[in-house]
């Protein structure tokens, strides 16, 4: 009666993606903040990557991109 | 009949937007990352857009709850009013409560009402109720309060303390996206509604998509009420749960988005009523140091248990009267329309609005925010 496999998929995907975007914004701040400019970059990155990600959202929530 | 039809469907869509404005709000504005006003005003043109992107509109209004269509029961335009009566009184409850409860399961528990009276208890699928609405009603807050807990721990592990103020810029882009979501369904309900109700009444050819004019009401129906603010169910959220931080609220908006997202993509429907409010209290048991206030979450949940039936008491009711003919159905209106007014007249006894969401900085606030809660309580 109830689709224990979508909701396996719905909650592994929620994971991925919510842990993904923190995870990403997280580093973003703490290298973008941080006092030593080697690793500036790589906060510039993950801020660029959890920026795409939201990207995918947004082109999840308009049908017009994807149907 | 129609045009009541429909000015019911667009209040109920009024309702809709006010009650629902705190999913993706309540965290901004409790964290300060967003002022009240602007948080709304943004929510509202989300909402706006979204519904103007998708229109791809339910086939059924009750996502086939109630057998409609051939072999079932014919849905007439008495039970979508009488339902939509049962929805809207118990919209307005709920938010004189300040209960993040479920708009659609508010809708369903109405229409259910009414078609149980219209048609008798063979017109309910119980299996689907179940399947779809008692079932996701369990597991939404409890995957979103995962997917937040996970997602807080990681916050709070990577970044140092001086830097989590800077969240409150990426909450700004994750609440805005549960707007937007918000829009492209919610919106789409009361268009359904419409539109069947038109095709009923032989206005609309079986099977059309909605009248252009249809889906620009509705939108606007939608944004006007998200604007207004359910400010009471803005503060049960952002405050009444437990005491967000910038990384909690992004944490949590991010775990909304996520879930609503994979929810609707993966096809396994979840309210995103219950998604935000799980999400809040996932973040609440996330951070180190913070409490969940679990008999607010107690009432929250005793409020989604009880919506279906209570909405579907006042649709049955009002379905019961409104077919004892055109009287009833004046007799239903005018009822509502009373009842309607009071519950705003008793709300201004004690009000909760865009002044009371200021963001305290006075830090003894802070520290005792059970006190004040409490006063609250007393006052209302």
């Amino acid at each position: 009666m109830i689709d224990w496999l979508a909701f396996l998929a719905v909650l592994v995907a929620s994971i991925v993606g919510a842990c993904g975007v923190v995870f990403l914004f997280s580093v973003g701040l703490r290298f973008t903040g941080s006092d030593s400019r080697r690793v500036r970059p790589v906060g510039v990155l993950a801020f660029v990557l959890c920026g795409l990600l939201i990207v995918y959202g947004l082109y999840l929530i308009i049908p017009a991109f994807h149907r | 009949m129609v045009a009541l039809v429909i000015a019911l469907a667009l209040l109920f869509d009024f309702t809709n937007g006010f009650h629902d404005t705190a999913n993706a709000m309540a965290t901004p504005i409790a964290t300060g990352a967003l002022k009240p006003r602007v948080a709304v005003a943004i929510a509202a043109v989300l909402n706006l857009v979204g519904a103007f992107l998708s229109t791809e509109v339910a086939k059924t209004i009750s996502g086939g709850l109630i057998r409609e269509g051939d072999g079932g029961v014919q849905i007439t335009p008495v039970m979508i009013f009488a339902g939509l009566i049962g929805a809207i009184l118990w919209n307005l409850v709920t938010w004189l409560l300040g209960l993040p409860s479920s708009s659609s399961h508010a809708l369903f528990g109405g229409l259910i009402g009414a078609a149980t009276v219209g048609a008798g208890f063979g017109a309910i699928d119980l299996s689907v109720l179940l399947s779809k609405i008692v079932f996701p009603a369990v597991l939404a807050p409890i995957t979103a309060g995962l997917v937040a807990f996970l997602a807080t721990r990681i916050a709070y592990a990577v970044t140092k303390k001086k830097q989590r103020s800077r969240f409150k810029i990426g909450q700004i882009f994750t609440s805005s996206l549960v707007s937007l979501a918000h829009g492209t369904n919610d919106a789409q309900k009361t268009m359904g509604v419409i539109t069947l109700t038109l095709i009923a009444a032989g206005f609309q050819d079986t099977g059309s998509s909605p009248e252009l004019w249809v889906i620009v009401v509705c939108a606007l129906a939608i944004a006007l009420g998200t604007y207004t603010g359910g400010w009471r169910i803005i503060r049960t959220l952002g405050r009444g749960l437990t005491e967000i931080e910038p990384a909690q609220g992004f944490a949590a908006e991010a775990a909304t988005t996520a879930t609503i997202l994979a929810s609707t993509h993966l096809g396994f429907a979840l309210s995103t009523t219950q998604v935000a409010s799980g999400s809040v209290i996932g973040t609440g048991i996330g951070r180190k140091g913070a409490s969940v206030r679990w008999r607010t979450a107690g009432r929250i949940a005793i409020g989604w248990l009880i919506t279906i039936p209570a909405a579907g008491l006042v649709g049955a009711l009002a379905c019961w009267v409104a077919l004892a003919g055109p009287g009833g159905i004046i007799a239903d209106a005018a009822v509502a329309a009373a009842v309607i007014v009071t519950i705003f007249v008793y709300s201004r006894r004690n009000r909760v609005d865009a002044a009371s969401m200021a963001v305290a900085n006075d830090p003894a606030a802070l520290v005792r925010p059970k006190r004040r809660k409490s006063k609250d309580r007393a006052n209302g």
